[in-house]
Order: structure tokens, then sequence, then C-alpha cells
């Protein structure tokens, strides 16, 4: 496994808009590769934690690097590149209800400028990977809750995206589903894809190459 | 290649779905270039008219009575030395009767042929760039310092008159100008605001995905653009159809030049563009 860290945070601190402490001295680091599993109840702040390493929120003290890039506000415009290199599914990413499906998924293709060919191969291929042929021309409003879950699912696969952020990948899924995101789950870790992946328990079964970490009291432990 | 599809893609569907608030910006716009087009129209006919009235004023030089034939010459030749003069015509007394008999009639001096009390005087015709009060006052100091001169007459008092106007007029269109831009420019940013605003929650998920706000908003940048230009050019037909249906007997209505028609389209495409980008600031 590379050494290369994806993502470090040092020392995070930050208060909550109702002005509790969200975080207090928060450390992480992610290294290519690797999946991290964070287990946090509601209110823990596992949103606002991704919402860190995303550039969506900055943090009142600490540092954020991701991709080797510093997270600052007055860098705004470093964000979009870091953006673009992570595939988000769950929690603070959905859908873009103007997109059909299609368009959806190979979103991440059009910010990268990758020509069309290459956009009609991958989507095809996620489109049956993921069992979407039939509602790839329909709008997200009329998808049940599992189908667009996977529309996310393949939406953060289909540029390769090195880093996988899951927000309660397997809360709430029937037991097919289950399996197959739990497979596909295994098969990106074994990839030497980074994950981060956010559960409200413990699951029940282990995904290879696993860091676990509880967000208690503004800490990861 | 993909991702200006992406964009003409995401501009027809904005259109598409919201034709409502492109009609009505279209709309605004269109009726808005229409009547800073109507006042155009009137200001260059105006201009027209005035221009060819200016074209016939003519400068009246009066030569003293006393002063001897001989020297005409001599005021003539002076008075050619003027900047801005173009032509000279000389008038002599008897000339001067003629013209009085043309214009009246009968010969209303008739009995006066030795004492005809008309005095001589020169026509002078000015270079249309020294129409002005200003540049006819410099004029008129000139001459009347000519030895022989008695009086100067144009139409001082109509000039003044028409140059008032003109600055009336020109004021009027700067204000009437910033106030179009301005409602047109407030008008069509706030459409496409409106338009941003009921796809916020697509814009959040597409930038958390890593996209630019400028990316994002092409489709609007373009579509207010089009707008813009589509608006200008429909504005200026309307007023070209209207001008050949209606007839006008007393004047002829005078279009601006089709460069600068094509200037104003061009112009109204760029207040789309910059509306578009106003549009988006919050995006």
């Amino acid at each position: 496994m590379s050494e290369k860290i994806i993502v470090e945070l040092n020392n995070i601190f930050k208060q909550s808009d109702r002005g509790f402490q969200l975080f207090k001295d928060l450390n992480f680091s992610l290294k290519a590769g690797e999946t991290a599993v964070i287990i946090g109840g509601a209110g823990s702040g596992k949103s606002s934690l991704i919402e860190l390493i995303i550039g969506e929120r900055f943090p009142d003290e600490g540092s954020i690097e991701v991709f080797g890039v510093q997270v600052k506000k007055h860098r705004k415009g470093r964000l979009k590149k870091i953006r673009r290199k992570i595939g988000g599914v769950g929690g603070l990413f959905s859908l873009v209800p103007s997109f059909t499906v299609s368009e959806n998924i190979t979103f991440p293709l059009v910010l990268n400028a990758e020509k069309k060919a290459i956009k009609k191969e991958r989507l095809f291929k996620m489109l049956t990977e993921f069992s979407l042929l039939k509602q790839a021309k329909e709008y997200p409003r009329k998808l049940t809750r599992v189908e667009s879950s996977l529309v996310q699912y393949a939406r953060a696969s289909i540029a390769n995206q090195p880093l996988l952020i899951i927000d309660e990948p397997l809360a709430g899924l029937d037991k097919h589903t289950y399996k197959r995101i739990f497979d596909y789950l295994v098969k990106v870790s074994l990839s030497g894809r980074s994950m981060i992946v956010l559960c409200s328990e413990m699951p029940e079964e282990t995904i290879p190459n696993t860091k676990f970490y509880r967000l208690e009291n503004g800490t990861l432990v | 290649m993909i991702r200006v599809l992406y964009i003409s893609k995401e501009f027809f569907r904005n259109l598409y779905r919201n034709p409502g608030t492109a009609f009505s910006s279209f709309l605004s716009l269109t009726l808005l270039f229409l009547l800073f087009d109507l006042f155009w129209v009137a200001v260059e006919t105006s201009e027209g008219f005035y221009e060819n009235l200016l074209s016939d004023m003519r400068m009246e030089i009066y030569v003293r009575e006393d002063m001897p034939d001989s020297l005409i010459d001599i005021i003539e030749f002076n008075l050619n030395q003027i900047d801005g003069v173009s032509a000279i015509k000389y008038v002599s007394k008897e000339d001067a009767r003629n013209e009085l008999i043309s214009m009246v009639g009968i010969d209303l001096l008739a009995g006066y042929e030795t004492t005809n009390p008309l005095p001589r005087s020169f026509v002078l015709t000015i270079v249309p760039d020294k129409l002005t009060s200003k540049d006819l006052n410099d004029i008129e100091a000139h001459i009347v310092s000519i030895d022989g001169v008695e009086q100067v007459y144009y139409s001082q008092h109509w000039l003044g008159k028409v140059e008032s106007a003109r600055k009336i007029i020109f004021q009027i269109g700067m204000i009437l100008g910033g106030l179009i831009f301005l409602t047109a420019l407030i008008s069509s940013a706030n459409n496409l605001r409106f338009m941003t605003r009921f796809r916020a929650v697509g814009f959040y998920q597409m930038r958390l995905l890593g996209a630019g706000k400028l990316f994002m908003g092409f489709p609007f940048i373009i579509e207010g653009m089009f707008l813009g230009i589509t608006s200008s050019v429909v504005g200026w037909g309307i007023l070209y159809y209207g001008s050949q249906k209606i007839e006008f007997n007393q004047f002829e209505l005078i279009f601006p030049s089709l460069d600068n028609i094509i200037l104003f389209c061009v112009g109204a495409g760029l207040l789309g563009i910059i509306s578009g980008y106003l549009g988006l600031r919050k995006l």
C-alpha cells in the first residue's frame, strides 16, 4: 500500500453555527488505498467533517490538506480540483434534479473534459454494473431511494476518482442491495482507491484495509 | 468538446424548461430597446432636419455706403482669408434690386434709378464644420474688423435655439439611454437570478462535484447574450417594418447607419452577458 497521504486533518477546532464546540483538536489522516470507517451518532459532526474535507466549511483552527493541497478559505479556486478527485455518495451528495440519470453519472467526465467516446463507453459500463439501463433517461424524481443511491455510486465510480466519501452506505437497504453495495465497497477497497465511510453504527461485516474511528466529543478515537 | 456540448445543451434546456421567464425577459428587453430605437430614430431625423436647414444658412455682410466700388475687391480678398469661408458671392446694388423684384413681384424702387438705397453686400457660405454659434461669432468678429464692413447678419438667434434644442435632445438621450440600460440590466439579471434560484439544489451538487461558477453559469451568460441580441434585432425589425407601412408626408424618417445598428445589437448582446454575470454573482 502506498504511503502517500491523501487526506490529513491536523489539530482541528471548529465551533458549530449554534455556538457549541463541534471539533476539539481533531486529527485524522488517510493514506492512498486505505479505507476509514468513521462511526458516530446523530449530531456527532460526521457531515461537518466531510464538509471540512471538501472545503464546504473551514476550521476555526488547524490545517487540512487533501491531495497535497491546503484547503483554505481564500483559496477556493483550488477546491474545484480537489472535489473533482472525490466521488461522493449519500449525505451531502445527492443528484442534480435537472439532469437525467445518464447525465448525472457522466457529469464528472464532463468536468474532466473527457472525450465523447470514453464518456459513452464508461456510461454503458456503469449503467450495466449498477443495473440502471432502464432508468438511463429518467430524472431523479422518478427514481426510488435505492435507484437514486445506485446512480450516486455509478457517478462516484465513472471517473475513477481516487477518493470516495460514502455517507451511511448500508442503512435501510434490503438484503439484496445490501450485499450488492457491500461487495462494491470491498471491490473499491481492493482496487486501491481510498474511502471514507460514515456510519451511525458499526457495520456487521468488515471491509478489507479498513481503519475504524469513532467520532466522540469532537474528536476521533 | 464535451464541455461545449454540455453548455449548448444546458442553454437550450434553460429556454425549454423556463419558456415563461425567457419569454418575459425577451419581451421586456424588446420593448425597452424599441423605446430606445424610437428615440434614436427621432434624434437622427431631427438631426437630418437641422443639418438640412444649416446647409442653407448664409452670412450676409453689408458694405458701408460711403465705400467706393473700387475697394470692393479688397474687402472680398480679406473675406477670402477668413478660415471657414467656403464661398463668397458679391451682391451689387443692382443685384439686390433684382432680387427684391423677384421676391415681391414688383419693382418697389421704380423712380430711384440713380439713388438705389439697397446696400451692397457679400453672401458667405461657411464650411459645415464651422456652423456653430461659437465659430460664427469668431468669424463675425473677424469680418467686423475689416474696413468698409457696415453690418454682419446671420440667423444667430435661430442657430442658438437649434443648438440648445440639440443639447437638450442629447441630454434626454443620455438619461433615457442610461435608464434603459439600467432597466434592461436589472430586469435581465433578475430573470436569470430567478432561473438560477430555481435550480439552486442542482448547482449545489454540481459545485460539490467540482464544477466552477463560470462553468455552471456559462449557459445563463449565453442566454443573456442571446436574449439581448434577439431583442435588439427584433426591436429594429419592428421599427423598420412600421416605417415601411406608415407614410410620413412632412418629413422622412432617418435610421441610424447599418454599422451603428449592428454595433447597438452587439452592445445589447454585451449587456446580456453582463446581466448574465450579475444574475449569477451569488450562485
